[in-house]
């Protein structure tokens, strides 16, 4: 194991290297390209002997990883943004056919107007593709996750493709130390795939097919019974982790001094880091506050989520992106999971750090005094206001 | 209200059948409803549409399970599973069948009326010869046999939603009409056609199918059949070598031999044999 | 008897979906013949999804994969990459695409596939519109011809812009092997198909595929009609080959176009005025074909380096 100072970009090609992938295929967007200019390279020292097609589109490029894998390919696409809308039809084709692909997806806002940083829109608009969604606080959950994306993906009680989320620029173009795992005990930790329901060449058989209505159902319902088995299989995959590198990425949902907090924010991704130390300060002047950050968006966890806000006061929910006609994806989310428990928690859906706006210890500071006085309805948006300490700095 | 079943074949417009059905059933001020079963179509393929006429608005959507009446556009779909499934004490059944034919198979406790609405459409220059289109033809028995709507409507609806040949439509409902008759013969009392089976439900690993379609059976998709004279045959192996559904093979000696159970009978064979030895007959 | 002259071997399996008299499907059990059982199909929306038949059957005596309509480049490229990684020798890859799924939503994913020289064979079955759905117009349905979307009436005259020239877009990406093939000419289809598998580089096959409910004549007269086409010229027997143009059916005399499209319902609205354009049209077609394949010979030398500027 080395300790490489690496963005969150290439810490996805070095775990695509490291995972061994069959076949690469992307199309360049800003901020992913950087992740496959790595894997580029590293095809062109020899380093990396993966069939690398550069296609034509996003659409193209997934079509590519679903039909490689059909074969039985390991496989991996990146994308961001209006490259993932793109790909839309092609996430249900991915999720439809069981096709273990694994996607680095750099979360940036969508147009338009044209918006170049993070955002969680792109992602969340894909919640009903059959994906699993994983989101990473800093680059060395981007590189551990998208080694246990590969092992939950293949995993035969599973079979399902997984996003790997990182916000753009905060992690995507943000350099810090990476502990950059030996090879042999990558090799060790995810063995080569075993195809599942796969074509085989001179072997009748058709993937995809015609159905009727009586057998349609049949296979959704398969679709439901794998996304029920994933967060039990993560943890599973997250337990060999952690025993092989000592160290754990700590589950579905991370909770953070939650232990009798009258209130608790949720977070997702990068804004997990200055909540947290916003939490220290918090706590140090005497303020009862938690973080619980969020690491899966779907399937959506929901009995973790609900142990861990168990007798919290009150409940904010920070979201980097608003859902049409509701409010924040994770609030409406972390609000339906908690509708089945006796005693409820006051929810309150903060929109923040949208389009790539900071989110400062200070704009988190100004969420939990809002949230400390009490509740409110519908949503807040939380900095419309310009960035005050920045234009300073500016 | 009343509920009418249509089984026929691709082309031959079953579908709208069941939309002129609910069009006339409107003018005569009644609450109708039609609805094509959704699969893919395909030309001579067993196709089923259904129709209800109610006084009251109807709260049902869908197929229908225990139809009033069932009308068979092409008289060989009788044949196969499922056809008159839970057709209702007293039903009607109405098939397109030339006037020779007397009998049906068919159980007791209904009633059995033919028309031969393919003569009928020919008559009116509705399709082709192969594939006459006779819907507006068994229309017209279906109104007279079931009073289900006047025959005045059924015109009317006719000239207003048939965009081609309105009037060579509507005199061919007129002639179905006049030309119906219900089948007494003692013979017609024979077994109900099978029922259709119950499929077992499989637990698919992914959507991976393993099959081969040899075990679809498209038989009954067909109409005429091609009857190949082995003495006049030149071994040419032309049958063979043009056809579609893989449905001629040929033996150890070259000669074609008919693969029944999946020839759709679409005359090809009979079309690009040199010496003319097949013949293209009427299914009976 | 005669000897075959066409292989035994089925790899299109009896049960399938297709209508009475199909054109793509006697034009894939031909093109199976020639490709061998180590074959992998990729099939994008397209009449061929529901030939191929119902889950859990399948009527392909080769794997076969589904797609979106507009993916088939995209999804050899795929299939190929994953061969190629995982070392399955000898495997031929084929995307199967209609005429829609090719010169109009799929032609992006096409051109990529063209010009990214994948190892694959693309195949166009062209039935000369959107016919899975019911007939709407394609890129590729030609002048003049009744469609649900291009009407005939008072003012119109069914489809009002010519065939999109799919083939010269293809050539264009300098493809290994290109060709045309006609399932009323077995021996040559199977012959182009055994051409291409030999090949390697991208390749494309186009298949001309009568439509009997679609073009609205007798199911009887499938094969007599794809012959039509060819022999009035309308549609050409060639292959392409390193740039190397190829007639591969010769006629001396061409039989009259009114002989091919008077037989069709979706041209019954022609007048013979129009006949006599689309007849001229075709004539121009012939000739063009001709002289690309006089101009074909030494085209391909290597340039002189005296166009270069000192």
């Amino acid at each position: 194991m080395t300790v490489e100072v690496l963005s969150g970009n290439h810490a996805q090609s070095e775990a695509v290297r490291l995972a061994r992938v069959q076949v690469v295929s992307a199309y360049p967007i800003t901020p992913q390209t950087t992740v496959v200019e790595g894997i580029a390279e590293f095809v062109a020292s020899g380093r990396f002997p993966t069939q690398f097609v550069k296609v034509e589109s996003e659409h193209s490029a997934l079509q590519v990883c679903v039909s490689a894998s059909a074969l039985g390919a390991r496989t991996y696409t990146a994308t961001s943004s209006q490259g993932l809308l793109l790909m839309h039809e092609l996430l249900h084709w991915a999720a439809g056919m069981r096709a273990p692909i694994v996607m680095g997806v750099v979360n940036r806002a969508v147009a338009p107007p044209w918006a170049l940083g993070a955002d969680h829109t792109d992602t969340f608009s894909q919640r009903d593709t059959g994906w699993i969604q994983l989101y990473a606080e800093n680059n060395q959950e981007v590189l551990d996750m998208v080694l246990e994306a590969y092992r939950l993906a293949e995993d035969p009680a599973v079979r399902l493709p997984v996003m790997v989320a990182e916000d753009a620029f905060y992690l995507s173009h943000t350099v810090e130390p990476v502990d950059v795992p030996a090879q042999e005990a990558v090799d060790a930790f995810l063995p080569p795939r075993q195809g599942h329901a796969i074509l085989r060449p001179g072997e009748p058989s058709r993937l995809g097919s015609f159905t009727s209505p009586e057998d349609y159902v049949l296979f959704r319902h398969e679709l439901a019974a794998a996304a029920d088995r994933v967060v039990p299989t993560l943890g599973e995959v997250e337990g060999d982790f952690a025993r092989r590198f000592g160290r754990s990425l700590g589950g579905t949902v991370v909770p953070y001094r939650c232990e009798g907090a009258d209130a608790v924010l949720v977070t997702l991704g990068t804004a997990s880091t200055p909540a947290r130390a916003t939490v220290d300060a918090l706590r140090s002047e005497g303020k009862k506050v938690g973080l619980l950050k969020l690491r899966l968006l779907r399937p959506f966890p929901e009995s973790e989520l609900r142990a861990a806000l168990r007798g919290v006061g009150a409940v904010g929910v920070f979201d980097r992106a608003y859902t049409f006609g509701a409010a924040g994806a994770v609030a409406t989310e972390t609000r339906a999971a908690l509708y089945g428990e006796r005693e409820r928690p006051a929810l309150t859906s903060f929109v923040g750090g949208v389009g790539g706006r900071e989110v400062t210890p200070s704009l988190v500071r100004r969420v939990f005094d809002h949230l400390l006085r009490g509740p409110e309805e519908g949503i807040v948006w939380s900095d419309l206001e310009p960035h005050r300490e920045l234009e300073t700095h500016g | 209200m009343q509920e009418v079943r249509f089984l026929g074949r691709g082309g031959q417009g079953a579908v709208i059948a069941a939309e002129l059905l609910a069009q006339a059933a409107f003018l005569d001020g009644k609450i109708p409803q039609s609805f094509p079963f959704f699969g893919v179509e395909r030309r001579g393929a067993p196709v089923t549409a259904y129709a209800r006429v109610s006084s009251e608005p109807i709260e049902v959507r869908g197929s229908i399970a225990t139809p009033d009446a069932v009308v068979v556009l092409d008289r060989g779909l009788l044949r196969f599973a499922g056809a008159t499934d839970g057709l209702r004490e007293n039903g009607w059944v109405l098939v397109n069948a030339p006037a020779s034919v007397q009998a049906f198979a068919a159980p007791a406790g209904i009633r059995l009326a033919s028309v031969d609405a393919a003569r009928i459409a020919v008559d009116h220059h509705l399709g082709s010869p192969t594939l006459p289109i006779v819907n507006t033809a068994i229309l017209g028995a279906l109104a007279r046999v079931t009073g289900i709507v006047s025959l005045d409507a059924l015109e009317r609806a006719i000239a207003a939603a048939v965009p081609r040949k309105p009037q060579e439509n509507r005199a061919a409902a007129r002639a179905g009409f006049e030309e119906v008759r219900p089948l007494t013969d003692p013979r017609s009392r024979l077994p109900l056609p099978p029922p259709r089976p119950r499929r077992e439900l499989p637990l698919p690993e992914g959507p991976l199918a393993l099959r081969s379609s040899e075990e679809i059976l498209t038989a009954s998709w067909r109409s005429l059949r091609p009857q190949i004279d082995l003495s006049r045959c030149t071994r040419c192996n032309f049958c063979w070598k043009y056809c579609p559904d893989v449905a001629i093979t040929l033996d150890a000696e070259g000669y074609p031999k008919l693969e029944e159970e999946h020839c759709k009978g679409c005359g090809i064979c009979a079309e690009v044999c040199p010496p003319k030895t097949i013949a293209m007959v009427a299914e009976a | 008897m005669a000897r075959l002259t066409i292989p035994k071997e089925e790899l299109l399996r009896p049960g399938h979906a297709a209508c009475p008299g199909c054109g793509p499907a006697l034009a894939v059990r031909l093109l199976l013949k020639g490709l061998g059982a180590r074959t992998i199909v990729s099939i994008p929306a397209s009449c061929w999804t529901v030939i191929a038949g119902t889950y859990p059957s399948s009527a392909l005596g080769v794997p076969v994969l589904d797609t979106p309509i507009e993916s088939t480049g995209a999804s050899i490229s795929g299939l190929r990459a994953a061969a190629d990684a995982l070392g399955l020798e000898g495997l031929t890859v084929v995307g199967l695409a209609g005429d829609g799924g090719t010169a109009d939503i799929g032609l992006q994913a096409l051109s990529g596939m063209l010009e990214r020289r994948t190892d694959a064979i693309y195949v166009m079955y062209d039935n000369e519109a959107y016919m899975n759905t019911g007939i709407q117009r394609s890129g590729a349905t030609p002048l003049g011809a009744w469609t649900t979307t291009t009407p005939v009436s008072a003012s119109a005259r069914g489809k009002a812009e010519p065939k999109k020239d799919v083939m010269s877009i293809v050539l264009a990406h300098r493809p290994a092997y290109a060709a045309t093939a006609n399932p009323s000419f077995p021996e040559d289809l199977v012959a182009k198909a055994e051409k291409a598998r030999a090949v390697h580089g991208a390749r494309f096959l186009h298949l001309f595929t009568p439509c009997p409910p679609g073009w609205k004549f007798d199911s009887a007269d499938s094969v007599a009609m794809g012959r039509l086409a060819t022999e009035t010229g309308l549609f050409p027997l060639y292959e392409v080959e390193d740039g190397r143009l190829k007639i591969t059916r010769r006629y001396s005399r061409l039989k009259p176009v009114g002989e091919y499209l008077s037989r069709q319902g979706r041209y019954s609205h022609l007048t013979p005025q129009e006949v006599d354009a689309v007849q001229a049209e075709v004539l121009r077609g012939w000739v063009g074909l001709l002289r690309r394949e006089a101009e074909a010979g030494p085209a391909h030398d290597a340039p002189s380096a005296s166009l270069l500027t000192r």
